[in-house]
């Protein structure tokens, strides 16, 4: 069993199939893209938790593979009130990033950004301006951590905030995803805000839509980034004398160890 | 796709009679809705006016739904249409939830993600229930363009929905009563399949009958 298995993988690992030339295992690049998406959202939870001064928890990131009609039943949020700000990235890959709130909970989120009393005194301009400026460093950060990982230059237009029913927001992105195929992949995660309600699963899911060149790209890159060796020590770690790091006294062979 | 043509206990409850008995019996059972209805089902209060309350049966995307029992049939869209298909002599009527104009691989599983054969699909629908060929009349909602940035491959979505839908309903001579299309809302469409009415409600407020 064991033999055929080793078989197996290596004659799909030397299989070109489309774009992917890495690997014919689909598993794998969604589990590469699911890593990269990991790193960003991680770097966008701090961000939010240093905008808002308080505790944030993320959901474990993950992306769904599922037929396009069935989403919404998955999400099951059909008629509720959701401000959605939506991006796309600039360039040769089209990709599009959803920020999703509930509706009460973007105000009370730009009435903590904006100092208001409480979100009810809230201008409407201010509370909008406030959730599309959170939503460019939200996402800012998102998109950087993963260009620093993988060193591709990822860039964004500036959100665009729309107020209506969650299953109304989706089907756009669905029908454009089930214009090229059957299925939709959606990576999403919940950022929880501490202060936010104890009943509400989440303040704020992101959402992205990666399109096929964009998960080539990142896939891609991702597989130089594994196949480089990992730098020796001595190569890299530039010390000043006198410094106090141990770095620059410990030998590299005992690193290495 | 589903369709039901069970009778639930409440009919059974209201009109005492079996589902093939209702259906024969057409005139009793108008009378007595118009009578019934109101004292068996648990009402709410909803503005000036009290009305019925019936089950809701909500329709996912790309799916559609027959249905001969008194209920609302509900779903939401954005640049999807809904079309809403009544039969006025058998009282029944369906509704399905369409994503594209047309495509689709030849064999595709899927009929109502698609106008050009969600129409024919839901004609068929209509024709297992009622056992008969009838003179549908149709009310369609949706189609909107709500994201002005979001660049597609193929451009306003929504307008070709619509412009297939029509299409589609006029090759098989359906008469179009009502629309209410195109917009920067979203919608929800409630669809009361007995007497046809179709309430499109948007966040913001708006409720349109059409």
């Amino acid at each position: 069993m064991s033999e055929k298995m080793g078989h197996d993988s290596s004659s799909s690992a030397k299989e070109t199939i489309g774009a992917y030339t890495w690997t014919a295992n689909k598993c794998m690049n969604l589990g590469v893209l699911l890593e990269l998406g990991s790193i960003g959202v991680g770097h966008a939870a701090t961000a939010l938790s240093q905008i808002l001064q308080e505790p944030i928890s993320i959901d474990v990131p993950k992306i769904h593979t599922l037929p396009s009609h069935l989403v919404s039943k998955f999400y099951a949020r059909h008629d509720n009130p959701t401000t959605a700000l939506y991006m796309q990235l600039i360039g040769d890959s089209e990709c599009d990033i959803l920020l999703l709130f509930d509706t009460d909970e973007a105000k009370r989120i730009a009435a903590l950004m904006t100092m208001a009393p409480s979100p009810e005194e809230l201008d409407p301009e201010m509370e909008a301006s406030a959730i599309e400026e959170l939503a460019n460093i939200l996402i800012g950060a998102f998109l950087s951590a993963m260009s620093d990982f993988v060193d591709v230059k990822l860039t964004m237009t500036p959100p665009q905030r729309v107020v209506d029913s969650f299953d109304a927001i989706i089907d756009n992105f669905l029908v454009k995803q089930s214009m090229v195929s059957e299925i939709a992949i959606i990576f999403d995660t919940n950022f929880k805000r501490a202060g936010g309600l104890a009943d509400s699963l989440s303040s704020c899911i992101l959402m992205m839509f990666p399109s096929k060149e964009i998960q080539n790209v990142l896939i891609e890159k991702a597989k130089d980034w594994l196949q480089t060796p990992p730098p020796k020590p001595d190569d890299n770690i530039v010390c000043a004398p006198n410094s106090n790091l141990n770095v620059a006294e410990a030998k590299p062979e005992e690193i290495r160890k | 796709m589903r369709i039901s043509s069970r009778t639930p206990l409440i009919a059974t409850r209201i009109f005492g009679m079996s589902a093939a008995a209702r259906r024969v019996d057409l005139t009793t059972l108008t009378v007595n809705a118009s009578v019934q209805v109101p004292t068996t089902v648990p009402c709410v209060a909803s503005g000036k006016t009290t009305v019925p309350m019936l089950e809701e049966v909500r329709v996912d995307m790309a799916d559609m739904r027959v249905e001969s029992r008194p209920v609302t049939l509900v779903t939401c869209v954005g640049s999807c249409v809904a079309i809403c298909l009544h039969d006025p002599i058998h009282r029944c009527g369906g509704l399905a939830h369409i994503m594209l104009p047309s495509g689709g691989k030849d064999g595709q599983v899927i009929p109502c993600k698609y106008a050009e054969s969600a129409v024919p699909a839901l004609i068929e629908g209509i024709r297992e229930v009622t056992k008969q060929d009838s003179l549908l009349t149709a009310k369609i909602a949706g189609g909107a363009d709500m994201f002005s940035k979001l660049k597609c491959a193929m451009l306003k979505i929504g307008e070709r929905n619509v412009e297939a839908v029509k299409q589609a309903l006029q090759a098989r001579c359906i008469r179009l009563l009502g629309e209410d299309v195109g917009g920067t809302n979203g919608r929800r469409i409630s669809f009361n399949v007995v007497n046809n009415e179709v309430v499109v409600r948007s966040l913001n407020g708006v409720e349109k009958k059409l």
